[in-house]
């Protein structure tokens, strides 16, 4: 796997975006499984640092997180 | 002085999705921080957005405890909970059992929300200003979509490849990064 790809899988594994089973169970993202394991806390490392930039650019101070969460309330 | 976000607690309870958003902006990242120790072994995205969810529902349940943001250290042990079961439910192998069980420790430590920074606002969209052009618009499509959408669809919307918009996220994500740094606003992971 070259660095490139490495950077794609956690940049891929940095979004909010989730898939959902059909009974509503939120999936792991495709990506956590092909990065490998040394690079997964690298990768959690940015998603946290981009959810303050997200929360940062919000009128609201909120994150794709949450809005991802809020758009999931039943 | 210390924010109790359980101030939410009774709107929040009462099904006010308002406050549960105002909760979030100060419970997320707490949260997601004390997964940190587990990162390696879950999709800690999947268990945290999994988790708040459930705070959403419990949250009209909960006793006060007295002690301040009792839903927030609510939140970090079901994160934990959650993890944990899915670290053993999936058999997931290397995992050492002395990490698990001081991850289960550090889900019992008080938590409090970050303070907030009243000039993140402006940094952020100064830094947002200075990308270039191409750099800003994959940046603000993938955060405008706010997870509704995977970035092959996203990369699409701009008639780009998805590797392609995944490298020039990260570059203007990093970009995005430095600046804050410069202006002195520290986004890194640790507390």
């Amino acid at each position: 796997m070259t660095p490139e790809e490495r950077e794609s899988l956690a940049a891929a594994l940095g979004s909010a975006h989730r898939e959902r089973s059909p009974s509503g169970e939120i999936r792991w993202h495709r990506a956590f499984f092909d990065l490998p394991e040394e690079d997964r806390e690298a990768a959690f490392d940015d998603a946290a640092a981009l959810r303050v930039i997200e929360a940062g650019m919000d009128e609201e101070g909120l994150s794709s997180t949450a809005r991802a969460v809020l758009a999931r309330l039943p | 002085m210390q924010q109790d976000l359980d101030d939410l607690l009774p709107r929040i309870a009462s099904g006010d999705p308002t406050a549960f958003a105002r909760w979030l902006a100060g419970a997320e990242r707490p949260v997601r921080l004390s997964l940190r120790g587990l990162a390696r072994w879950v999709d800690v995205e999947a268990v945290l957005q999994e988790t708040l969810l459930r705070v959403w529902q419990v949250a009209p349940r909960l006793e006060p405890d007295g002690r301040p943001n009792g839903l927030l250290r609510f939140a970090i042990r079901a994160a934990h909970n959650l993890a944990i079961s899915e670290i053993r439910r999936r058999k997931t192998p290397g995992v050492d059992p002395a990490v698990l069980e001081r991850a289960i420790e550090e889900a019992s430590v008080a938590a409090s929300p970050p303070p907030h920074d009243p000039l993140l606002r402006a940094a952020t969209m100064d830094c947002l200003e200075a990308l270039p052009p191409k750099a800003r618009t994959v940046i603000m499509v993938r955060i405008s979509s706010g997870g509704a959408a995977d970035d092959a669809d996203l990369a699409r919307g701009l008639s780009m490849r998805t590797n392609t918009f995944l490298q020039s996220f990260t570059r203007a994500r990093n970009a995005l990064r430095t600046c804050l740094e410069n202006k002195g606003i520290d986004v890194g992971a640790r507390p």
